[in-house]
């Protein structure tokens, strides 16, 4: 496992996806930036302390890092297929499960890493804006809740990632269902009941966003944890398909 | 050109996903349904209904990633099949190329937006939530038509880098980016982003929506025109240089 890990972060860096992604992070938090200049009752969203990273936090785990995150996962275990590489993996011999293992462990770590870059972002935009009212406890949640929301929105998203490893060229039908599956979140997330189980909300509760109740915080995690087990179902199909 | 569209109209009959793609269509009616059923009110109107079903997310959010994404799978897959060359021995247009796959993006937002109206209807009239009227549903026929003409149109750009680039994975992240902006900017400047003065002209006469500002449409037509050209310019340019 170690040594695929080492594999699948030396392709990485050949790749442009982490570039890309992010991009991505930054393009949220201009486009949240922007957002905050609209006047509410005479004020600017952005003057209140902490706006800013409550808004590019939600409101980029909504619309953007979902899909961005699937993609990632989505995209290192179809360039296999794509480049052709897959028969000569399949060759040293390596087991399909482990690979496509290997890949998803990166892909959970390079979500955190997007989390963790669009918090550096917001982080330092609010120390230039209100360094005087930032206070080192609510830094530390806000840090809480990213880290969290980056490792617990890739659980949420697992499933698909799986998916795409069995589809062939699943990856299109993927990324609609990702951005469709997250986008639901914005609804599903009006409903008290309803929000600690749907997994894109249950994301939000797990890492802190939204306040619950113990027994609300372990449906959540449920959730999750069904959603792993999900996705090590579709990865099980995969490795049987490949032995068979 | 009308030989590059019959051609692409046959490579879709290879491609299962993209109507596959269409089912996206459903999400809004089907939220409407239940939003407006947990609601119980006994005064929902027939333009209340629609507003949420496909006035509102599906034009904003849904259908520009659909598009996006759909432009991009099929810009990339030529490329990945290594089919361009191929094209270019023929010899075919650059912008011919072009045109014919936006005419394709431009039929499928379409057909997309006529999809999301019967299915608008469908879920308001079906289950009582509101009555049929002749009024609102011809207004939901042509609101849709004009936003399923418009949003390819708005696209544009997406379309152009996709054009520009063999790869697919900068074209979807631009594209999810860019519809995020859009939405975002509709509150802010809707004279800026193609798909913010998209929602501008389609809200115009919409009944019940109040704006700060009457909207202009000269500047949304411009705007929308001016990446348009542009993107178009680019597209047949990167083309030509990668070529």
């Amino acid at each position: 496992m170690k040594t695929l890990l080492w594999a699948e972060r030396m392709k990485l860096r050949r790749s442009k996806i982490i570039w890309i992604a992010l991009f991505s992070a930054v393009m949220v938090s201009v486009i949240v930036y922007m957002q905050g200049q609209f006047l509410f009752q005479g004020h600017r969203y952005v003057d209140e302390a902490g706006w800013f990273m409550t808004a590019a936090q939600s409101l980029g785990s909504i619309y953007v890092l979902p899909a961005i995150i699937a993609l990632m996962g989505s995209y290192m275990i179809c360039r296999e297929e794509q480049d052709d590489t897959m028969k000569s993996l399949r060759l040293i011999p390596v087991k399909p499960s482990s690979l496509v293992g290997a890949k998803l462990v990166l892909a959970a770590f390079m979500s955190v890493l997007l989390y963790a870059f669009l918090f550096i972002i917001t982080f330092s935009t609010e120390v230039v804006l209100h360094f005087s009212l930032l206070k080192a406890a609510t830094i530390l949640n806000f840090l809480k809740i990213y880290l969290l929301q980056g490792i617990c929105l890739f659980l949420a998203m697992s499933p698909i990632i799986a998916i795409v490893a069995v589809l062939k060229k699943g990856y299109w039908i993927a990324l609609i269902f990702a951005e469709v599956y997250s986008f639901a979140g914005l609804f599903v997330g009006m409903q008290n009941t309803a929000r600690f189980i749907y997994p894109v909300t249950a994301a939000f509760c797990v890492s802190g966003y939204y306040e619950s109740t113990l027994p609300q915080l372990l449906t959540s995690i449920l959730s999750l944890f069904i959603c792993v087990c999900l996705s090590l179902l579709i990865l099980d199909r995969l490795n049987k398909k490949y032995n068979s | 050109m009308l030989n590059l569209i019959q051609t692409e109209f046959m490579k879709l009959r290879r491609k299962n996903f993209i109507f596959l793609m269409m089912l996206s269509s459903l999400l809004m009616p089907l939220l409407a349904v239940f939003y407006f059923g947990a609601a119980k009110k006994a005064d929902i109107t027939p333009m209340q209904f629609y507003k949420w079903s496909a006035y509102s997310y599906t034009p904003w959010i849904i259908l520009p990633v659909v598009l996006g994404i759909l432009g991009t799978m099929l810009l990339y897959d030529e490329n990945q099949n290594d089919m361009l060359k191929q094209l270019w021995i023929i010899p075919i247009s650059k912008l011919e190329y072009f045109l014919s796959k936006f005419f394709i993006v431009f039929l499928y937002s379409v057909l997309f937006m006529m999809i999301t109206a019967v299915c608008s209807m469908l879920a308001g009239i079906l289950p009582g939530t509101i009555p049929f009227t002749a009024d609102s549903v011809s207004y939901l026929f042509l609101k849709c038509l004009e936003i399923g003409a418009l949003a390819p149109f708005a696209m544009l750009p997406v379309l152009a880098v996709a054009a520009s680039q063999k790869g697919y994975i900068l074209p979807i992240c631009v594209t999810l980016v860019y519809t995020f902006l859009g939405f975002i900017l509709l509150m802010v400047n809707m004279y800026v982003h193609p798909l913010s003065s998209m929602t501008a002209i389609t809200i115009k006469d919409m009944p019940g929506v109040v704006m700060k500002q009457p909207v202009d449409l000269k500047s949304a037509f411009l705007c929308i025109g001016i990446w348009g050209v542009a993107s178009i310019i680019c597209a047949d340019v990167t083309l030509k240089k990668r070529q």
